[in-house]
């Protein structure tokens, strides 16, 4: 059962507090978003780490993913995951800077199910490799398109997209 | 006939269900129908096939009539709605939204609309905020007797009649978007601020007169199946989604509010003038099915009464901003903002980034539909094949969505 929404009854204060005493050290730049979200960064390398104790948090769990989107802000690119809590119904947004070098960040999907699929995407459109996830494949695109095309340095030929 | 249609070796979906199978059967977990001589066979089913309402694709390992595996496979309408967003202004970018989840169109549009408004801190006219959800009720009741029509016509022959009647219904909410926005389905309607026309003349009264024959549609389609005992034998106690499944994969919805989650998001996360009205979340119990059909149901009555109050409630004054440039050129502030909203499928939320030029810099839809899809391996496994299509009938897909 997951719990009744709102049960908690917490402020987005509180929540942003309560994060901030539990996770202090990892949760970086930490402000609320009015009415209803935390907004914050996380090192990459703690992402995954992060995510297993927000999910586990007592009375704050973090229990769905609502999606997970990639930005590339063209000297590097950034994961975004935005979290929902039932019982605070409250939302908590995490920005992870990725190097363009080397775009790899850990796959929360074995946290959260639903970013399963919202990873694929992150890879099939700007070419973020998410480590460990089970099944990353292209999901929009098709399966010999070459190139990842809402990179900002994406130019588009006949060549990247063979079947047509 | 082979050189006309050359066979090609597997794409990568067919060839992961073909190496599940041989891992299943390396593993000692063969076919439970091996001694009858049958082996897992692997079923492409879709992207052109009538039960999945679209171009999606699954491709389902069967042992006997058994689901022992779902692939879904996307992408077949990906039209590139991201990418388009970075190269169009933020104005001329409204039509596209109603593509997305295009039998919602009026809810998608009004969900970018937000986002930007509340990047660029624009707030609507107070008689728009009434029409804007006059317009999202109405194109929930229509999408919902698609939802439900469709649904109960993949089940059986019984349910034939069902989906003339809801569509023939539907036709006429259509009628009323027509004369308010001049389409049927692809609106351009929702302006920074507003909307883009007032309301024609005797539009409230044609629309009151509509939304009090609501409830007799909704008693008319329960009236059709509701008793049927082949409907119920269908529907009762299949595809059963707990709550547990819900957080996990971030199901929302009716889909949510069938397994008795109370996820509302005009509810638990209030916009627009959604406060001030009196409706009431519709709840299921078991997370079946059945559930999942009537909570949409009960939702087509609820909505009519929304609307109502809006029209009721309407006040006058002007539907968009008064300074005519305003709306039209827009450079939001930099930074990044979503907003979400529900859809009749689910939280529908625009994510957008602006660097503060006339262009969105980055646009990421996250779409009810692409979401609920993924619990299908779930749902489906275990289930015969029958039942298999009256669960995803239930889950309401809209590919234009999933697809974007």
């Amino acid at each position: 059962m997951l719990p009744a929404i709102g049960s908690a009854g917490l402020s987005i204060d509180d929540v942003a507090a309560r994060l901030g005493a539990e996770l202090g050290a990892d949760l970086t730049d930490a402000h609320v978003q009015e009415p209803d979200t935390v907004v914050a960064a996380v090192e990459r390398t703690r992402l995954h780490d992060v995510a297993v104790r927000l999910r586990a948090l007592d009375g704050l769990a973090y229990e769905s993913c609502n999606f997970v989107a990639a930005v590339d802000h063209r000297d590097h690119f950034e994961t975004v995951y935005h979290l929902y809590s039932f019982a605070s119904n409250t939302y908590l947004e995490l920005h992870v800077e990725v190097p363009r070098a080397k775009p790899v960040v850990d796959t929360v999907s074995d946290v959260w199910p639903a970013a399963d699929w919202h990873e694929r995407e992150a890879w099939d459109m700007m070419g973020i490799r998410f480590e460990g996830h089970p099944d990353l494949r292209r999901i929009l695109l098709s399966d010999d398109w070459v190139g990842h095309p809402l990179r900002k340095d994406y130019v588009d030929s006949i060549e990247n997209h063979p079947h047509v | 006939m082979s050189d006309a249609f050359p066979t090609t070796a597997p794409d990568e979906a067919m060839a992961l269900a073909l190496r599940r199978i041989a891992e299943s059967e390396a593993a000692g977990r063969g076919s439970e129908m091996a001694g009858l001589g049958f082996n897992q066979v692997v079923v492409n089913m879709g992207p052109q096939h009538p039960s999945t309402h679209g171009v999606l694709r699954l491709v389902v390992t069967l042992d006997g009539e058994l689901v022992r595996d779902v692939i879904p496979v996307i992408g077949y309408l990906h039209r590139g709605k991201e990418k388009l967003a970075e190269k169009r202004t933020y104005f001329q970018y409204i039509p596209i939204p109603d593509r997305t989840e295009y039998v919602a169109g009026m809810n998608c549009e009004w969900g970018y609309v937000r986002t930007v408004e509340k990047l660029a801190g624009i707030q609507p006219t107070r008689r728009s905020e009434f029409i804007r959800v006059v317009m999202a009720e109405l194109n929930r009741i229509a999408s919902h007797q698609v939802g439900v029509g469709t649904f109960v016509a993949d089940l059986a022959p019984l349910g034939t009649a069902l989906v003339f009647y809801a569509f023939r219904h539907r036709e006429k909410i259509l009628d009323l978007f027509e004369s308010a926005s001049g389409a049927r389905m692809m609106f351009n309607y929702f302006r920074f601020g507003g909307v883009r026309y007032d309301l024609p003349d005797g539009w409230v009264e044609q629309c009151r007169e509509l939304m009090t024959q609501v409830p007799a549609w909704c008693d008319e389609y329960e009236s059709l199946v509701n008793d049927n005992a082949v409907f119920l034998q269908r529907c009762i106690g299949k595809g059963v989604m707990t709550q547990e499944d819900v957080g996990d994969y971030a199901i929302t919805g009716p889909n949510a509010r069938a397994s008795g989650v109370a996820h509302d998001l005009r509810r638990t996360r209030p916009y627009s003038v959604y406060p001030e009205l009196d409706f009431k979340v519709c709840l299921g119990e078991h997370g079946d099915v059945y559930d999942r059909y009537q909570v949409r149901v009960d939702e087509i009555r609820e909505s009519a009464r929304i609307v109502l109050q809006c029209l009721d409630m309407l006040p006058s004054g002007p539907v968009q901003l008064g300074t005519l440039r305003a709306p039209y050129v827009i450079t939001p502030p930099p930074g990044a903002c979503y907003t979400a909203q529900e859809n009749p499928r689910g939280e529908y939320g625009t994510y957008i980034e602006s660097d503060g030029s006339r262009y969105p810099y980055r646009l990421k839809y996250r779409d009810p539909c692409f979401v609920n899809l993924q619990i299908f391996p779930k749902l489906l496994r275990g289930n015969k094949i029958a039942d298999a299509v009256a669960i995803s009938g239930s889950m309401d897909l809209v590919l234009g969505g999933i697809d974007r």
